[in-house]
């Protein structure tokens, strides 16, 4: 049952695949069970420092803890979705770790973690704006997915200047 | 946590016969005399009315059954144990994202308690288009006054928070009539958090008032326990077939492994929203002569426009949506350019965050305008016109829902015009800025800057933010059995003892937040079902 999400993304993004010799089989899943995996980790690692870039702390230590933080949000919020939507997610993070799929679905070259705040929200912005549906999509799961996860927790609300909720 | 008296635990302490999930296992086989799935506005109406009357009553739950001790304002819990699919569901092209409950009280549970009875003009277009001649304005009175007096349905009579007192101020310099919205709420606290779950239980959701009710009387509830498909026989439903579920939908073990939950029941009552009732139906293979069911799915597409103001706002704080406008529906035909209703919705961090479109910088000064921020949304009213048919059920591979909803360009007119409009009460109401949402749009400082940019703006899907917290159709009420699922009386027009009793009965979408139609309507039908089934006259307590 998960097989038939799997084979519709994969046609859709057959292309992406095929630039580059791609075989799915031979991806690591971006997530496991139902937490990021290493791959997935990457991915949102780098996606987080570009979405979130003015909102997490300025300094290196704590912007390091806050998009620790991040992550862990992530995993879980990725917890709580039904199974299609992880497995749909599981195969677009697994899509933009592979090298491939980083170039052609999110067009940026340098691996993620060595690329640049400024090289990510280029890529993003190419995805944002895109004709491809597919690519529109994975914008918006990276940005509602880092974004939601973020500001789910009271660390993130001064930000905001939320006072957060009332004593009852 | 909330410290206040849960008169769930304690009902539940009191002997409630209530399984499934963390309540204990659920027997594999029950037997009993109706069978009522899902626990939502029309659900909760029913099961009220069917115990009244004698019945045995069994409520099928696919969520969790949480309470006022577990509301506590955090949308970090609330989104994924009181919504679908943890507020993330989304249309099959993931262009609308919805929000819709799934919980004990069902969208009840955490929605935002806005009040209204169908509009005359859309009972009068079910009249003329689908045959529904007993559904008119004088008919259903009894019923809405019934359920307003259950409710406690009244008008809000606090001053508006400045969210919604904005849309008000804003409205009259333009020479537009805003009234107050009525809500079901009873010594409401005015906190804000109606969508996290109400923490002191002034909220007149089912799962404060017709659950417990039926509960009281001796029915039966199974929580975090999905219905999964009906078996047919001659023409009836024969049996349900439930399994458990883990919290996030998943099956609670693997299906080899674990034994379905056999339901027999005389009569069964489908009332789990629409997308999941039709899903039921779907998965069923529920006979379906005229392609009807699943289709007609409404959403009332719902376009924003977020803007900053020098004072603060606080949307976060005080009565959501106490405060809409008519005027864009009532100035022009219904089956002419798509119309709208407009409203002021509540704010909190996750919700705000999300929706906020871009990264980096810009999106950074639109989050520290947190406080300031005042956000308009639109309904835009589908359903009435050919170009806006709604959208279709569908199951994926793995047996789960999915909407295709396509947003046409009719349709997406309506959402341009929205926008327009919404800026234009925004600046009126001295706005500093306003930001339509939509992913090439900048923020704008003048109402002539904003017409002439949002004119010019592609209303494409995922370019344009849509959102829908109002699902409607897909098991079509019809005067004739070409014309939909159900027949007027709620009963299914192919299987006599399956009923359908939720907002999946619209043929169209309402124009307006739809919870009160689905207790008025329901609160019709249940009755009729009742005195069918046990010759007795009920009505709600």
């Amino acid at each position: 049952m998960r097989r038939r999400t799997l084979l519709k993304l994969g046609a859709t993004s057959a292309a992406v695949l095929l630039v580059a010799g791609g075989a799915a089989a031979l991806l690591q899943p971006g997530l496991e069970g139902g937490a990021l995996s290493s791959a997935g980790r990457e991915v949102f690692a780098a996606i987080g420092r570009a979405i979130l870039d003015k909102s997490v702390p300025a300094e290196d230590g704590p912007r390091q803890i806050a998009l620790n933080g991040l992550l862990g949000r992530v995993d879980a919020l990725v917890q709580a979705l039904p199974p299609h939507a992880q497995g749909e997610l599981s195969q677009l993070l697994s899509l933009l770790a592979s090298t491939a799929g980083r170039r052609t679905l999110a067009g940026l070259n340098p691996p993620w973690p060595e690329a640049s705040v400024a090289e990510i929200q280029q890529a993003l912005q190419g995805m944002r704006l895109s004709s491809l549906a597919l690519r529109q999509q994975a914008y918006a799961a990276l940005h509602d997915i880092s974004t939601a996860a973020y500001f789910s927790d009271e660390a993130s609300w001064s930000i905001l200047a939320y006072p957060g909720p009332l004593k009852i | 946590m909330s410290q206040l008296k849960d008169p769930i635990r304690e009902g539940i302490a009191g002997g409630w016969k209530v399984s499934g999930g963390a309540l204990g296992p659920v027997a594999e086989k029950i037997v009993c005399d109706v069978a009522i799935i899902g626990s939502g506005a029309g659900a909760g109406i029913t099961a009220e009315l069917l115990a009244r009357a004698g019945l045995q009553v069994l409520i099928v739950e696919e969520g969790p059954l949480k309470s006022s001790r577990d509301f506590n304002q955090k949308e970090s819990e609330a989104y994924p144990s009181l919504y679908q699919e943890s507020a993330a569901r989304k249309t099959q092209d993931k262009a609308i994202n919805i929000l819709q409950g799934r919980c004990v009280g069902g969208s009840t549970t955490v929605n935002w308690t806005s009040s209204f009875r169908t509009p005359a003009t859309t009972l009068k277009f079910w009249q003329d288009k689908f045959g529904l001649n007993d559904y008119s304005v004088e008919a259903l009175a009894p019923y809405f006054a019934q359920a307003e007096l259950r409710l406690n349905i009244t008008p809000w009579l606090a001053a508006p928070n400045e969210n919604n007192d904005l849309l008000r101020r804003g409205a009259a310099r333009l020479g537009i009539p805003a009234a107050t919205i009525s809500r079901n709420v009873r010594a409401c606290w005015n906190i804000g958090s109606c969508g996290l779950g109400c923490p002191t239980n002034a909220k007149q959701s089912m799962l404060v008032t017709t659950i417990p009710a039926a509960l009281d009387m001796g029915a039966q509830l199974l929580t975090e326990t999905r219905a999964e498909r009906f078996e047919f026989a001659n023409g009836k439903v024969r049996a349900l077939i439930c399994r458990s579920v883990k919290p996030n939908g998943a099956l609670a073990h693997a299906e080899r492994a674990q034994a379905a939950i056999k339901i027999i029941a005389k009569h069964y009552v489908l009332a789990g929203g629409a997308i999941n009732s039709p899903a039921v139906l779907l998965r069923s293979g529920a006979p379906d002569p005229h392609g009807r069911l699943g289709t007609r799915t409404f959403l009332h597409p719902v376009v924003m426009s977020s803007s900053v103001f020098a004072q603060k706002v606080e949307a976060w704080s005080g009565a959501p949506q106490s405060i809409y406008t008519d005027h864009f529906l009532d100035t022009q035909a219904i089956d002419g350019p798509m119309g709208y209703k407009l409203e002021a919705p509540p704010l909190h961090p996750v919700i705000f965050a999300s929706t906020v479109p871009g990264f980096g910088q810009g999106q950074h000064e639109l989050l520290s305008s947190f406080p300031h921020n005042h956000t308009l949304l639109a309904l835009l009213r589908d359903g009435f016109h050919d170009q806006a048919p709604g959208g279709r059920v569908l199951l994926r591979g793995d047996d789960s829902a999915v909407l295709d909803y396509p947003l046409t360009d009719y349709v997406m007119d309506g959402g341009r015009r929205a926008l327009l409009s919404m800026m234009e009460i925004q600046f009126a109401a001295g706005a500093k800025q306003v930001f339509p949402l939509h992913e090439m749009a900048q923020p704008y400082t003048s109402w002539a800057q904003a017409r002439e940019a949002v004119k010019a703006l592609p209303m494409k899907p995922r370019l344009i933010k849509v959102v829908s917290a109002h699902v409607m159709g897909g098991c079509g009420l019809a005067g004739t059995e070409r014309q939909g699922v159900s027949r007027p009386d709620g009963v299914h027009w192919q299987l006599d003892n399956l009923s359908i009793h939720d907002g999946s009965l619209f043929p169209t979408s309402i124009g307006a937040n739809p919870q009160l139609s689905v207790y008025g309507a329901v609160n019709r039908l249940a009755q009729g079902l009742a005195k069918r089934l046990t010759g007795r006259d009920v009505t709600l307590a």
